[in-house]
């Protein structure tokens, strides 16, 4: 069958605009007036649904605000799961992610990473005794979001050990109260906060052993060397004017839920050892 | 009209172009869809097993006599149409667990292995694959039970009539005469139930079940070749329904020829 | 035992979302896209089923080909395409209500198309012969004769189709599109030990979306079946023509037989 003559410049423009270039994302969101930000919906104190008010709240968005302002532009917040935080970015539905977007090479091949601006460590949180060292990982089932790179990490640590994926955090939270699995592995700070959340927290743990140490970092679409500049540059400022620190505080300082030392300041090569 | 007729194959072949100008999946990923779908093939399996036989129960129930038999039968009916199958899933998976008690769950999560002749042995499926086909069965026997009904409306009366002359009873007319010919009679639209079922399988991975969906999505994550993992998940979606399909095609070609049409 | 009470303060958020402080969400977004999507399918299955039914050579066959697609694909995987992939390939963004509405779309307008090929098929050749005896050319038979006949026996399909829709539109939780689900497992997450209770509760209000459609469609079907189209023609051709009547007058002087 030969195909129709008027299809094939069709064709070929359609396989022209898909690899359209356009201009720079920062002048981009200026003119546009609102920068479009992912960030979680149900992982609290990064990103989750205040009961009260009804609105997402946390640090990812304190940080996405205080972006927002200094750019001068409305911040329009976008719910996302784990896993759509890298489709997002690609099929430009947002302009940047504020979700505990850990760094890792291979994720830099496809997006770009401002600075670290929050790390921690892969940890569990299961019942009491369940887990009392790190090989007490083999002979559990685990639990953890899919798209993170807890799942990678427990995949190339423990391949023995059974992975159980779910869509988002709270999910995984409800098959370790049903039991479905005994153990969920997620960023140390989340568990924390997790923790204290828990209505029956007397029952559950975090085993005091991390598996690994997690950077976190604001994610960029691949390319934009000026936006993700300005954002290395905007971070440091807020470090050296002590935002960065209220904003942490707001979260996890000592009058909070979930009080944890903050062992990593913006510029930091690493996380200083407890 | 003729821009909508474009529109389509245009749509579908722009989905599959950079199937072929990225890099191709390593066969590492390769090997995990293949293993999620050969868990989608046996979970359709599983509930196109389950949901004909109590779709066939259901309708047996739907056109029964006996009020107190018909009134619940019509009400499950309509419950497990009228709610999405993702929100009964969640219901299963989540929502059921906690009205259970503790000692139920660590039974039902514990692994039991039934130790048959030999190295064989079974073993108790995860909690997730028990949810999935707790729920795909509710809501594809639904379905099966209307299209069995239609087959029924399409037997004979006559046939029943003779069944209870020669002294059987309404549950014996049921199994031996009226039912069989019903399914044979509605297999066209059992057909599609079952491919339905298979589709539906994808929404199992909401509740952690590691079937083809699932594992396309954790393949993304890992290689971020987007493309490349749903492309191959499409493409063995659409060569099971397609083996269906024609399974349909052959029975209908073979049942023309048994009844001699051309 | 299970504690409703807890739904009553998030009702509203599951109602309409944080409408109007925020985008609509809840139920009333469900409503919205289920109703846009049956729209879209209903006027992309009436197009395609014309031309599925009138159309002929290999244009016909890859049509066939590409309902078929659209008809083997699993709903959730055509949202991936729409809303992540198409974007990349096409350059172009559409934002997620719209591009889940696409794929409920074409998946809806392929279901529909073999609906309205098959109502398109079962008018009677009678009234395509009568109608280009007339001198009417074919396209002119099938808007004036043929479709306004099919359409009406159809219309039931329709109304059916929208509520499947309402019930795939479910989906559109996983690209986080705050409809009635996603709201839902939102607030799941934030009370936590209440599953069984959100998803009950969700579950009767899509079950009451859903059934009330499908009296409307039970209603629509009695209101256009063939007997009574006949009836009603037969009412206005006796109002037209006082001497046109089937029924004998109840005039006791008349002899009956």
């Amino acid at each position: 069958m030969q195909p129709h003559p008027s299809l094939t410049p069709l064709l070929l423009a359609l396989a022209l605009v898909s690899g359209a270039a356009h201009a720079d994302r920062l002048d981009d969101i200026k003119k546009a007036g609102v920068l479009r930000v992912a960030a979680f919906d149900g992982n609290p104190p990064f990103g989750y649904v205040d009961g009260a008010s009804k609105k997402i709240v946390g640090l990812d968005i304190d940080y996405a605000n205080a972006l927002g302002k200094k750019l001068g532009v409305k911040v329009e917040i976008v719910p996302t799961n784990p896993a759509n935080r890298i489709p997002l970015l690609t099929s430009n539905k947002v302009d940047l992610v504020f979700a505990n977007f850990t760094i890792t090479e291979d994720r830099a091949k496809v997006i770009d990473f401002s600075l670290p601006y929050i790390a921690s460590g892969q940890q569990f949180l299961a019942k009491k005794g369940v887990l009392k060292s790190a090989g007490d990982i083999r002979k559990v089932r685990v639990g953890t979001d899919k798209g993170t790179t807890m799942e990678t990490t427990l995949r190339e640590k423990y391949p023995d050990t059974k992975v159980v994926l779910y869509d988002d955090t709270p999910l995984g939270l409800a098959a370790l109260r049903n039991g479905n699995i005994q153990a969920f592995s997620q960023d140390g700070t989340k568990l924390t906060a997790i923790l204290a959340a828990l209505p029956d927290k007397e029952k559950y743990e975090i085993p005091p052993f991390a598996i690994s140490e997690e950077y976190e970092g604001i994610g960029a679409p691949k390319g934009e060397t000026r936006l993700v500049t300005y954002l290395n540059d905007w971070l440091r400022e807020l470090e050296a004017n002590g935002t960065a620190a209220t904003i942490y505080d707001r979260w996890f300082g000592p009058d909070s839920a979930q009080p944890l030392p903050r062992l990593f300041k913006i510029g930091d090569t690493r996380l200083s050892q407890k | 009209m003729m821009p909508a007729a474009c529109f389509c194959p245009c749509l579908i072949a722009a989905m599959f172009a950079h199937l072929f100008t990225g890099p191709l999946l390593a066969p590492k990923y390769l090997h995990w869809m293949w293993q999620g779908f050969l868990l989608t093939l046996w979970l359709t399996a599983l509930t196109v097993v389950f949901s004909t036989l109590l779709g066939m129960l259901l309708a047996a129930a739907r056109s029964s006599e006996i009020g107190l038999l018909r009134r619940p039968a019509a009400a499950i009916t309509a419950l497990f149409r009228n709610t999405p199958l993702l929100v009964q899933l969640l219901f299963w998976y989540f929502g059921v667990p906690s009205l259970f008690p503790d000692g139920m769950m660590d039974w039902l999560n514990a692994d039991h292995v039934l130790s048959l002749a030999g190295p064989f042995a079974m073993h108790w499926p995860s909690f997730e694959f028990l949810a999935a086909l707790c729920g795909l069965v509710c809501y594809s026997t639904t379905y099966i039970s209307e299209e069995v009904r239609s087959g029924m409306r399409g037997v004979a009366p006559a046939q029943a009539l003779a069944g209870s002359a020669l002294g059987m009873t309404r549950w014996q007319v049921l199994r031996y005469i009226t039912l069989p010919q019903a399914v044979r009679l509605s297999l066209p639209s059992l057909l599609g139930q079952y491919m339905n079922a298979l589709k539906n399988t994808s929404l199992t991975m909401g509740i952690g079940l590691a079937e083809l969906s699932y594992t396309a999505r954790q393949v993304e994550s890992e290689t971020f070749l987007a493309f490349q993992a749903f492309g191959v998940a499409t493409l063995l979606y659409i060569a099971a329904i397609a083996v269906i399909e024609s399974a349909g095609y052959v029975h209908l070609r073979t049942c023309r020829a048994r009844q001699g049409k051309a | 035992m299970m504690d409703f009470r807890i739904l009553l303060d998030n009702l509203p958020y599951l109602l309409w979302g944080n409408y109007p402080d925020g985008a609509l969400g809840g139920a009333a977004l469900t409503v919205l896209l289920s109703a846009g999507s049956a729209i879209l399918s209903a006027v992309l299955g009436l197009a395609l089923g014309i031309l599925l039914a009138e159309g002929r050579g290999s244009w016909h066959k890859l049509l066939l080909l590409a309902l078929g697609f659209l008809r083997a694909i699993p709903v959730l995987m055509l949202i991936f395409w729409t809303y992540f992939l198409l974007p990349i390939a096409f350059g172009i963004d559409v934002p997620g209500v719209l591009s889940v509405m696409a794929a409920l779309s074409l998946i809806g307008g392929a279901y529909l198309a073999h609906s309205v090929a098959a109502g398109i098929a079962g008018i009677g050749e009678g009234q395509w012969q009568a109608g280009m005896s007339l001198g009417l050319s074919r396209l002119a038979v099938l808007r004036h004769v043929i479709l306004p006949q099919a359409l009406q026996i159809m219309l039931p399909s329709f109304v059916n189709q929208w509520v499947t829709l309402i019930k795939d539109s479910s989906l559109a939780y996983i690209v986080g599109v705050g409809e009635l689900s996603f709201v839902a497992a939102q607030v799941n997450s934030r009370l936590m030990v209440y599953p069984a209770e959100v998803f009950l509760f969700v579950g009767i209000l899509y079950f009451l979306l859903c059934s009330g459609l499908e009296q409307c469609a039970m209603w629509l079907g009695r209101f256009f079946q063939p007997a009574r189209i006949a009836a009603r023609r037969m009412s206005v051709n006796r109002q037209r023509s006082p001497s046109f009547s089937y029924h004998h007058e109840a005039d006791p002087h008349r002899p009956h037989g």
